[in-house]
């Protein structure tokens, strides 16, 4: 194992403290004359919606103005969802009624997508609707790279979580699909795009220009699909991540972990044969990457896992003498 | 009737006029009550751990461009809202501390109709009150003469014994023309006398020399009952009117372990602060020989004490806070405090205690506040401060 710390982890990682100052982000955002929209996609989140549109309409929009504009799309909750955000100020929409001559399609890919033609800001936030320590370093964290640094086209979230305090050394990373299949797969495939931390995280803004040019899967894979075509098409210095430190939020089953895994590997494939990567196979990558983190510096560890083989022991003569078997045509 | 005094009466009778009206018209900051409410719901504040919270407090205060923000040496949060003269001060004030621990998940739920959370009505909901006072006075188009000075107060509860409204108004050179006490619940509580109180706490211990075969021989849990029922037979007088409220016991662990050790909260409250003497002294004599009886070590010690204090029924401040009650349909319930309302009389302060809404679950951690009272209870609330300030309620 080795430890591989790079200029990118080092100069595109953030803390949300590190924009603790509100007014003076806003003064540079419009110094730049830049819109933000915020957009909460929600499917019967009737129970942590109030609290989030209360706190980020109020800090966001009413006490700093970073925020212009905040939407919630709905994709036609049965509970009170939409009752419960529009009773706090949110404009409530429903998915099916934004661009219906395409059609509705069901999944919050739909929902992010839709938002894209409703908003009308130069910066589009998006935010689960599931968070129940939701807090204004939800959006202000990843809105202020992309105010502070032209280059940055697309800020992610990450957060933490804590597996092991002792030694004050702990390993930080995703959640199980994180770990179990999309770091494997992008240290096989796309290394540089292991330096995101939570590659899953739902919370993340973009810039309209990038959003409006590429597609968005409606499903499990829209937040793969996003890393995969805006590294292809601008690599990894187009992306920032922020430490938006603890989220607590619900606790998925391993069953609809495996669901959402389908979901993602199908978006994988996809883009693996669109990036013309199945015809022409890689070398195999034998670097398997992940992270650990001390005194808030976050560091990739890498790991040499070379999966060789030994051929069938029928094919081994000193097995075949030994067995008194002949070798097979 | 001289014409100062009416003069006075008409001045009451407008602003009591106007009142209902403003009930509707505060609605508009209710955004912001709403989310200082969860957010400082959602930082915790235990008694002698409110830090987070004051910094919440004190950044606030900052941001809304008070002036003279800070947080003194016991840890207390103020600042003020200049008034057109300044000539008078009156305090405004809300304890910051609540009854849950560190590790207590105070998330907070929002509802349409309700906000649901550990200390949302104790007193979350009265502490961003006061931060969004300066707001609310903007939206009714307000300006006091008076200054108001604006304290998030701690350590009040339990052990805290009041000690950050003490020692804020003993080091607090300014004189106020009355103080009032905000607390999340519950809409209609009006108190302006501070009962005697005395809180105790028993802790038992069975020695390691106990003789486990003397007669009567028995663990913590049955010592402890048998206290109760000793405690429980001192005679307590009806006049003045005087009580004893076991509040806590805390013993054993399982199911077949004897407890050695165990402790008993409890407070007396009496009209006569030499009721609560005497019942103090019979505790302790009862304390003592129920330890030599026994073979127990019993220690009693007292947690908290506040004499009987308060103004008359008839004082200014508190006949104009009954008619603002009744202009908005509030019926008072009177009820004497043992909270921070005892440190602003103690001072020397006219004061009053009011509550902002309808609470529901208290201290429990599915504490509900109920959003549509709470208007009325801040209208309440700043009708007050403008009699205040109109001279109305001086004595």
């Amino acid at each position: 194992m080795t430890k591989d710390t790079n200029s990118w982890l080092e100069q595109n990682t953030f803390h949300h403290s590190d924009f603790w100052d509100l007014r003076k982000l806003v003064e540079e955002k419009e110094r730049k004359g830049l819109t933000i929209s915020l957009c909460i996609p929600t499917l019967n989140e009737e129970k942590t919606i109030g609290k989030e549109v209360l706190i980020l309409r109020s800090e966001l929009m009413e006490r700093y103005g970073l925020v212009d504009e905040f939407a919630v799309i709905d994709s036609g909750s049965d509970d009170r969802t939409r009752e419960v955000a529009s009773a706090y100020g949110a404009d409530v929409y429903l998915a099916s009624d934004i661009l219906p001559e395409m059609g509705n399609k069901r999944g919050k890919g739909e929902n992010l997508w839709k938002a894209i033609y409703l908003l009308k800001g130069d910066i589009i936030c998006y935010v689960d609707a599931d968070i129940s320590n939701i807090h204004p370093r939800f959006v202000y964290g990843l809105v202020a790279p992309l105010i502070q640094y032209e280059k940055i086209k697309y800020a992610k979230a990450f957060y933490d979580r804590p597996l092991n305090y002792s030694s004050g050394l702990r390993p930080s990373g995703g959640g199980r699909v994180t770990e179990i299949l999309i770091r494997p797969l992008f240290s096989l495939f796309y290394p540089e795009l292991t330096n995101i931390v939570q590659p899953l995280s739902g919370e993340y803004a973009a810039r309209r220009e990038v959003l409006e040019r590429i597609p968005f899967p409606i499903g499990y894979g829209v937040e793969t699909a996003h890393l995969l075509d805006l590294y292809q098409e601008y690599g990894i210095e187009a992306f920032a991540q922020t430490d938006l430190d603890r989220r607590v939020h619900r606790n998925q089953t391993t069953n609809a972990l495996g669901k959402m895994s389908f979901g993602i590997l199908q978006t994988f494939l996809n883009r693996l044969r669109s990036h013309g990567r199945v015809e022409q196979l890689p070398d195999m990558e034998t670097v398997y990457r992940q992270f650990e983190v001390e005194e808030g510096h976050y560091r990739q560890l890498t790991h040499k896992v070379v999966e060789e083989e030994r051929p069938p022991m029928i094919e081994v003569e000193a097995y075949l003498a030994r067995r008194k078997l002949s070798k097979q045509p | 009737m001289d014409s100062k005094l009416i003069k006075e009466e008409e001045i009451l009778s407008e602003l009591l006029g106007e009142i209902p009206g403003q009930v509707e018209r505060l609605s508009a900051v209710r955004e912001e009550l709403l989310a200082n409410a969860v957010l400082l719901g959602e930082i915790p504040a235990p008694t002698f751990g409110e830090g987070d919270r004051i910094r919440f407090v004190i950044d606030r205060f900052r941001e809304n461009e008070l002036v003279a923000p800070v947080i003194d040496d016991c840890g207390n949060a103020s600042a003020l809202l200049p008034g057109s003269e300044g000539v008078n001060t009156i305090l405004v004030m809300a304890h910051a501390d609540n009854v849950f621990d560190q590790e207590t998940n105070h998330a907070m739920t929002v509802g349409s109709d309700r906000i649901i959370g550990p200390g949302i009505a104790d007193n979350a909901i009265g502490l961003s009150s006061i931060l969004t006072l300066p707001a609310l006075l903007d939206a009714l188009g307000l300006k006091l003469k008076d200054d108001l000075l604006l304290l998030a107060n701690v350590k009040s509860l339990g052990r805290g014994n009041l000690e950050g409204a003490h020692h804020f108004l003993e080091t607090t050179q300014r004189p106020f023309r009355a103080g009032i006490c905000v607390e999340g619940a519950t809409l209609g509580r009006l108190s302006y006398s501070g009962l005697g109180a005395l809180r105790c706490e028993i802790n038992l211990r069975i020695p390691g020399d106990y003789d486990w075969n003397r007669f009567g021989a028995s663990g913590a849990i049955a010592h402890l009952s048998r206290l109760v029922g000793r405690i429980m037979e001192i005679p307590v007088p009806r006049e003045p009117k005087t009580s004893v409220v076991f509040g806590g016991l805390r013993c054993g662990s399982t199911y077949n372990t004897v407890p050695k050790r165990g402790s008993l909260r409890f407070e007396i409250t009496s009209e006569a602060d030499t009721v609560v003497t005497d019942l103090e002294s019979q505790v302790r004599d009862l304390s003592e020989e129920f330890s030599l009886e026994s073979g127990t070590e019993v220690k009693l010690e007292i947690v908290a004490r506040r004499p009987n204090c308060g103004i008359p029924f008839t004082h200014p401040l508190v006949k104009t806070t009954r008619a603002i009650m009744d202009s908005l349909a509030i019926t008072p319930k009177v009820d004497p405090s043992t909270g921070d309302l005892n440190a602003i009389v103690q001072a020397g302060h006219p004061g009053v205690t009011l509550g902002l809404t309808t609470a529901e679950n208290l201290r429990d951690e599915n504490e509900t506040v109920l959003l549509e009272p709470l208007f009325k209870g801040l209208a309440q609330l700043i009708a007050l401060l403008r009699t205040i300030d109109e001279g109305l309620c001086d004595a």
